[in-house]
This record gives structure tokens, sequence and C-alpha cells, in this order.
């Protein structure tokens, strides 16, 4: 319920949709070379959580489909993505290796990733259908709808909202309901003790 | 005879012939496992080589390999083949490294904490609960997050993914796209057949059947399935020998026909020859078909080659028939001698019924049934319907020289002495083993399907088809217990690299004993709920999260405990089953080993546990069993020489004359096997069989030279019936000789070799020379 209003609320603040070469050239302009790190914080939302895990670090586009999420707060953990696996790294453990395949997730983390950080649009159109609005000249949100149906089943969409070419937040809804956002640069150090999903949408679309 | 006689004679014998054809041909069943050709195992370990031979977990593995398109592409027909054999009940397991939570069956779900080892050291209580929570929400934190949420409320200690770790092969290959890949970028299958591995028919079809399978999926153009392991092999020997045999037999039966043309001049002799040939088989193959429910495909093909006897038969009353004379009366003069002969050769065959194995029983019912049909009916049918008017082969200008240089040849008494010195000699002083034990060594397969071979069970970690430890105990609790005292040992040995790895019965489940033990460390529901409540204090975990947990410890304290009948209904149950075995009043357990590098440590293993496990060499087995079946059969052969010296001797009533014909025939085949053996040649059951034929034959060139008619012209003729013998064996053989296959080329050189050699040693040894 409280999704759904949250949802209504944000398409309301939106105004009219601007036609694809608008978001085309938006995600040209995000485009950095690799290697590009940014910092990040993620709170996720569960349903068997009452409250949100939040986790801090920084998140690394180290060039073709290599992606890298290091978390340094609360645990060290790294997780690198190359060559369709998942390598999970933590500390005093054995490192863990899966298929991509088993983490839809991830898999729409590095095709949004890379097409963004790579300001490749046509590879963003490839996995997403695009939706692009703009609050107020500088602010705008990217909604990326998974075309694969198999992804579609466990991630409902990804938003991406950013300021100028500075992508400052992206916010992941499961199918499930449940939902992850990530706090990205500068952003990242605003992440509250005690997040909640309203406070966090309205740091990534206002603040 | 008058010429409608003749023609009803004739109906009537192709009618009988047709009858026996169809009648083999609806009952005709033919095996080709090769355990009923075997000997009736002796020792423990040849038994268990039987079984495993057919139902064994490593004889029964087919490893496949997708290549030839991208991995996404490769992994993506991976999964799809997987999916189509899991539904096919011809296939027992299916493995292709995608992870499957399905393994434990979910009504067996609850069993994973009597199945898994985390309660040996460890006890659900808070301490350990909050560790475990702790780093569950560490893991829903991270990107693997999400695998985990369906499994969290019901398993949060991960109690499937311990059990998922533990089972799978110990060492898998690369995961590509979730599915197993090689380093040459092929995606790789394990699967279990539930046909025997060394039944080529029941393989084959297998094999075809996932062909088949691959064939019908969307995208498979492109990408190739290749396929390795005992059951494949087995039939691409099979089908290599059975294809040059057959291109062999056309090209030499041609031979055959025009030689025996040249040598008659009649089609209507050549044709009316092959009915007592014909008869023979069919009446062979009726017996066989009456007496046994299933007749062995090597029982048909050794009794085809022994029955080259048979083709004398024919040969020489068509060469004994005289200008103007009666077939009949020919035949008649001929027939004490054709009697002996036929009776001397049933004799020797007759040797293999006293081997006491089931094929070879089959062998003598075949060759005798076919010798004395092939007899008789050349004695009492073919004479009727031979044409009356013949010319003599004793008139021909060639075989007049011929007989002439045979007989003006010298013929000194040393000669016997000679070639039995030099017999001697050679065979003392060959190099190398005498006897060829490895019968894999007679159908060689292709290096290169071996070395894929080697490197796909390398990466797979697939199972040695070689060495198996076998454990020994009076239960099948007693075998998972000795199997549970074993791991430590087990483990260290994997440690030292003795072996890549081992796998043993404990490994899918723990004895009754283990197993109660965990179920009594299992909390009870109120302690459970405390301790969770406890654990969880302080963690965003809902607090009605974990009920279905809570509901599985349970469940699991008051089960009855798993037993390997009751783990049967799922796939790796099925997979424990095969790895224990009844015997009688006791149990034995079968641990696989992966990638064998310390046989001697391995076997000092065996040696500490006192007896109640072994080391099973199944090569050594095997070869002990072929050892076996070679006394038998030589028991056989010395039983079958005494009868044939009593009867021979008996026949030609003279001891003299009997040696005239036994002496040539017995330095001939010893000279044979003298020769191969200085050529390098190492002597197995295949030479052996085509040693005795060699001698059925050369007994027939002594008994005919021997044979003193007075007669010149009847000479000749012996001349010439025992030349197109011998040619016409020498076509047959001689090409098999030439032949890549060793077993193909075992036959042919023996019998060819034999052949000559006879001929040589009859016609020098004879005890006349007359000249005309």
């Amino acid at each position: 319920m409280l999704l759904g209003g949250l949802i209504l609320s944000l398409c309301a603040n939106a105004s009219a949709p601007e036609d694809a070469v608008t978001a085309r050239a938006l995600v040209s302009s995000l485009g950095r070379p690799a290697p590009a790190r940014t910092p990040f914080a993620e709170a996720r939302f569960m349903k068997m959580l009452d409250e949100p895990l939040v986790v801090s670090g920084q998140l690394a586009w180290l060039g073709d489909d290599r992606l890298e999420r290091r978390v340094e707060h609360p645990n060290r953990e790294v997780s690198t993505i190359a060559n369709g696996e998942v390598t999970q790294q933590r500390e005093g453990r054995e490192p863990r290796t899966f298929s991509l395949k088993r983490a839809p997730q991830l898999q729409i983390l590095l095709d949004s990733f890379v097409a963004l950080l790579g300001g490749d649009a046509s590879r963003l159109e490839q996995a997403f259908t695009v939706q692009h609005s703009a609050n107020n000249a500088k602010r705008w949100t990217l909604t990326l709808t998974p075309r694969d149906a198999k992804l579609a089943r466990s991630v409902s969409h990804i938003e991406i909202d950013g300021s100028g070419n500075e992508p400052r937040c992206m916010r992941m809804q499961e199918a499930d309901g449940d939902l992850s956002i990530d706090l990205l640069g500068e952003l990242a150090a605003k992440m509250p003790a005690a997040p909640t999903r309203e406070a966090l949408v309205a740091l990534c679309q206002g603040g | 005879m008058q010429r409608g006689g003749r023609l009803t004679l004739l109906v009537l014998w192709l009618a009988t012939l047709a009858l026996l054809a169809v009648f083999v041909l609806q009952n005709l069943r033919v095996s080709t496992d090769l355990r009923s050709f075997m000997p009736a195992p002796t020792t423990p370990d040849q038994q268990l080589l039987m079984e495993q031979v057919g139902e064994g977990p490593g004889s029964r593995l087919l490893l496949l390999a997708i290549s030839g398109k991208p991995d996404e592409q490769l992994a993506s027909l991976s999964q799809q083949l997987a999916a189509s054999l899991r539904k096919d009940d011809s296939y027992t397991q299916v493995l292709n490294g995608s992870f499957d939570i399905t393994a434990l069956d979910s009504s067996l779900l609850p069993y994973r904490y009597l199945l898994s080892p985390t309660l040996d050291h460890q006890r659900l209580d808070a301490p350990y609960l909050r560790d475990e929570l702790q780093q569950r929400l560490e893991d829903l934190s991270s990107p693997a997050g999400s695998l985990l949420k369906g499994l969290l409320p019901r398993d949060p200690t991960l109690e499937v993914l311990k059990l998922a770790e533990r089972w799978a092969p110990a060492r898998s290959p690369e995961l590509i796209e979730g599915v197993w890949f090689s380093k040459n970028h092929e995606a790789l299958l394990l699967v279990m057949t539930r046909a025997p591995g060394f039944d080529p028919d029941a393989q084959n079809a297998a094999i075809s059947g996932i062909q088949r399978m691959f064939d019908a999926l969307p995208g498979h153009e492109g990408a190739t399935l290749a396929f390795s392991g005992p059951g494949y092999f087995s039939v691409v020997a099979n089908a290599q020998t059975r294809g040059q045999a057959e291109w062999i037999g056309r090209i030499s039966t041609i031979g055959f026909v025009v030689l025996l043309l040249l040598a008659y001049r009649s089609i209507g002799s050549l044709l009316l020859s092959a009915l007592p040939i014909a008869s023979s088989a069919l009446a062979g193959i009726a017996a066989l078909v009456m007496l046994f429910p299933q007749v062995h495909g090597i029982t048909l093909a050794f009794g085809f080659t022994l029955l080259g006897v048979a083709q004398e038969y024919p040969i020489r009353v068509l060469s004994h028939r005289r200008a103007g004379e009666d077939a009949v009366q020919s035949v008649r003069d001929l027939w004490p001698l054709l009697l002996t002969a036929i009776a001397s050769a049933c004799i020797a065959y007759l040797a293999f019924y006293a081997s006491g194995v089931n094929g070879l029983k089959q062998l003598a019912v075949f060759t005798v049934t076919g010798l004395l049909v092939a007899g008789f009916s050349t004695r009492y049918l073919l004479p009727y319907l031979l044409p009356v008017r013949v010319h003599d082969v004793a008139d021909m200008r060639w075989l007049i020289r011929a007989r002439q240089w045979v007989d003006a040849l010298p013929r000194p008494r040393w000669i016997p002495m000679v070639v039995a010195v030099a017999t001697v000699v050679m065979l003392a002083f060959a190099q190398g083993p005498f006897w060829q034990n490895d019968l894999s060594a007679l159908t060689p397969l292709p290096k290169d399907l071996l070395q894929r071979d080697a490197s796909l069970r390398e990466a797979l970690g697939a199972p040695d088809v070689r060495y198996l430890l076998v454990l020994d105990a009076p239960s099948e609790q007693g075998v998972l217990e000795l199997s549970e005292r074993l791991e430590p040992a087990v483990d260290a040995l994997v440690a030292r690299h003795a072996a890549d790895a081992i796998e043993l019965p404990s490994r899918y489940l723990p004895s009754a004993s283990v197993q109660r033990a965990r179920q009594e460390r299992l909390p009870e529901p109120a302690a459970l709920n405390k301790a969770l409540a406890q654990a969880q204090q302080d963690m965003p975990f809902q607090h009605d999260l974990f009920v279905p947990f809570l509901d599985d410890v349970e469940r699991a304290r008051t089960l009855p405990l798993l037993t390997p009948a009751r783990f049967a209904v799922s796939p790796l149950g099925q997979r424990l089953s095969a790895m224990l075995v009844q015997r009688d009043t006791h149990w034995l357990g079968l641990g696989t080993l992966s990638g064998v590098h310390d046989v001697a440590a391995l076997q000092s293993l065996a040696q500490q546990s006192g007896g109640a496990v072994r080391l099973l060499d199944l090569k050594g087995a095997a070869e002990s069993l072929v050892v076996d079946y070679r006394a038998r059969i030589l028991h056989a052969l010395l039983a079958a020489t005494l009868l044939l010296v009593v009867a021979i001797t008996v026949a030609l009533r003279s001891l003299r004359r009997a040696w005239h014909v036994l002496a040539p025939m017995t330095l001939a085949t010893f000279l044979v096997l003298a020769v191969e053996r200085v050529a390098g040649v190492e002597v197995s059951l295949f030479h052996l069989v085509a040693l005795i034929l060699a001698a059925g034959l050369g007994l027939h060139y002594a008994l005919f030279f021997e044979r003193d008619t007075g007669d010149a012209a009847e000479q000749r003729r012996t001349l010439h019936a025992t030349l197109v013998c011998v040619l016409s064996a020498l076509l047959v053989f001689g090409m098999l000789a030439w032949s890549s296959i060793p077993v193909l080329r075992a036959i042919g050189l023996t019998v060819s070799l034999g052949v000559a050699f006879h001929f040589c040693l009859s016609i020098l040894m004879a005890p006349h020379a007359r000249q005309d």
C-alpha cells in the first residue's frame, strides 16, 4: 500500500514524459571513462525484516561487463561481476561464486550501470524500456523496466534519479514488494541512521 | 535319381531350410551382454566385477560434452538437455552443474538435520543461531541476498546448502552461466544410464536416445554433442569390429565364389554345395534357440568361424567325383574318412561344452550340431542333387604336374624332429608375456577417444572405472558405520593426493546411530523457541518469520530414521543404492575413486582395516577371470586331444596310421604358436579358438593325405580338394589377417598360418609317395 502511494505520488510529481531523444541525450551525457568509481550507501527494505538493512562502500565499473561492489560498512565484502559470474568475498571466508543467471538483481544492476556509466543509450534500451521524466530544469528520473520477462518476474523496475549529468540514486523495486535504494556519489554520505522509504525517496528527488 | 525326384528333394530341402529360418528369426534372442560369455565368477572379487561391469556406477556413466557455439547458448542447451533427460526413465541421474535444490525431495527436507554434520559439533542454541542469523543479515544485504529469500524462513542455518555442497562432485568443473564447462569451452554433463555398461546394444539405445533428445532441442544446429565413457566405448568397439568384419566378409565371399567356380566350373555345383553349410548354420542356431533362452552374439561370431571346417565336406565331395561315376558312389567311398573327420571335429568342439561357461556351452551346441548336419546332409542329401555329368579333376594337366612335384618332394625322416626342435627353441626364446589377459587390448579404441575421455573425466571428477573401494560388513548399517569410520583416513588420502576424490556411501547417508545422535541433539520446541527468540533479539527479522524452521526441526525430532530404502525415492537415494550391495549374509559398500595417483597408499589403507576394506582392481579381477577362462579351455582341449587320439586310432585301426595323422597336426599347431610368439604376439582367447579351427582343418588335410588308396588319380583328387580347401581358407582368413582390429587380426593370422603349416607338414609327413 505504502509503495503504491509512493509510486502514485512520484507520477503526480513528474512532468509529462519527454521524448526518447531527450532520454538518449541524457544517457549519453552520463558516460564517463572506465574505471569509474562512486561511493554508495544502500538501504534494503524487505518484507521479512522490521528494519531496513544498510550497507555502504564503493561501486566501480571496471570497463566492459565488469562491475565491483565493495562494501566497507558494517562488514567488509567484495562482490565482483565478470564473465557472467558473481564472486563474493567476505573476510575470513572462502570466496563464493555463482552464476549471474541466478541473481537477476545483479543482472539488472549490471545492465543499467554499465549502460549509464558507459553513456550507452542503445544498450540501455536493449535491456529496458526507458521512461524519462524531468522534475525541473536539472532534476530527472529514468524509469527502467526490464524487457526480459524472466528478469521482470523478480525486479519490476528500477528508477534512477539524477541531477545534471550526475546520477544521485538508484531505486530497485522487486516484484515481491522489497525495495532497495542506493544513494550514489555525494549523497552516499547522507544516509540517515534510521532510513525510511519516504525519507530516502525525498532525499533522492529533493535535497 | 530321376529328374523329378531330384527336384522334389531340392524343394523339400529348401522348404525345410526356409522353415528353419522362419523359426530361427522368430525365436532368436541375441544377447550382447559380455557377462553371459564369461565363466561363472569364483572369487568374491570376480563376482563383484561381473556385477560392476554391468551395474556399477562407474560403468553406467556417460560423459557428455556440447561444443561449437557461444558459451551462453551451450549453457542453455545443457540445461534443456538435462531437463529432457531427467524426464526419461532410462537415465537414473543427470548432472550438469546447475544447483538443484530438488536433489533433496521436499518430503525429505526435514531430514536435513539428520544428514548434515552440523549437529555433530553444534547445538541449535542461542549463540549459534545468533551467529547464523547475523550471517544471514549479511547475506541479505549482499547481491546474493535475493537467492536466499525463499529459503530463509524454513532454513535459517542453510543446512540445504551445506548438503548441496557436501553432495556436489568433489572436483567440479568451472561453472559458466550456471552449468559445467571444460577449459575448451564445452558444456559438460554426466548421465547415468539404467542400462548396464557393457551391453553394447542397450548402451547404443541409451546413447541414441540422448542424441535424439539433443537433436530435438531448439537451437541445437551448429552445436555438437560428443560422448565418452565405458558404455560409449563398448558401442564404438562393437560397431568398429562389426563394420570391418562385414566388409572383409563381403570381399572374401566374392573371392571364395570365384575360387569355387574356377575349381569346379559349375554354377549348379557351387549353389548346391552351399546347401549343407546353410543347413548347418540354421540347424546350429535352431538348436541354440531350443536349448537356451538367449543366444550370445559372440557365440554366433565364434561359431560361424569354427563352422568353416564344414565348408570342406562338400568341397571334398566335389573334388573326388570321378568322370561317369554316380555322385552317390563317390560319397560312399569317401564317407568313412569324412565321418572320421566329422567325428574328430565334433570331439574337439565338444570340449567347449565341458568348460562350464554358458557362452562356450552354446558354442559347443552350435558347432557340433552344425558339423553333424553339414556332414550328414553332404552324405545323404547332396549327392542325389549333384549333376550326373561332371568333369573329373584328376585329368587336369596342372594337377598331374602338381601331384608329381609334390610326390617328388624329399621327405627326410628328420623333418619332424627339426621342426619340433625349432618350435621349442622359438617358444623358449620368444620375448614378452606369453598370454594376453587384457581383453580390451583386442578391441582398442582410437587414441583421441581415450585422451578425450581422460580429459573429460578429469574435468568432471568422474569416478575411475578401474578401482573400487569395497567395504564389507554384516549389515547395511554396518557398511555405513564402517564408511563413517573410514572418512578421516580417506580425507587424509585425498589431502595427500593419493586420489583426487574418494566417494564413500556415508557421504550420502549417515548411519542410523549417527542420525540418532543428531536427532537427540535437536532441541525441544520450547527450548528452540526460547533460543531463537534470544538469538533474534535486536535483529530486524520479523518475530514469526521462522515458524517453518521451528516446524521442520520438530518434525526432524520425531521422524523415523532415514534408511537406504526410504532414501531411494530420491535421485540421491538411487545413487546410494548403487553403492550398497547385498551378498548372502553380509553387505558390501562400494566407494568410488576419481583420479587415482597412488595405488599403494590406497592398498595400505585397505590393509590397515584388517580385511573389512579392500581395494578392488576391476582390471585385475577381469584379467584373473580371463586366466580362469583360458585354464578351462586348455583343460577341455587336453581332454579333447586324448579323446581324439583314441577316436582316430580306433577309426584307422592302427596306432602307426593315427600317428601319421596326429603328428603333423600337433606339430603344425605348436609351430603356429611358436611363430606368433617369436613375432611378439601375446596369445589371447581368440588365438586359442583360431588354433582349434586350424587344427580341425589340419586334421582333414592329414587324414586325406594319409589315406592310401593306391590310385594315383584319387591322390590327385585329394590334392585338388585339399588345395581348394587351403586356398579358400587362406582367402577368407588371410583377409581377416589384414584387419586393423587386433581381434580380427588374431583370428585371421592364426588360421592362415595354421592352414599353411598344416598343409605343408601333412604333405611332408605323409607316409607314402607313390610315383605314377
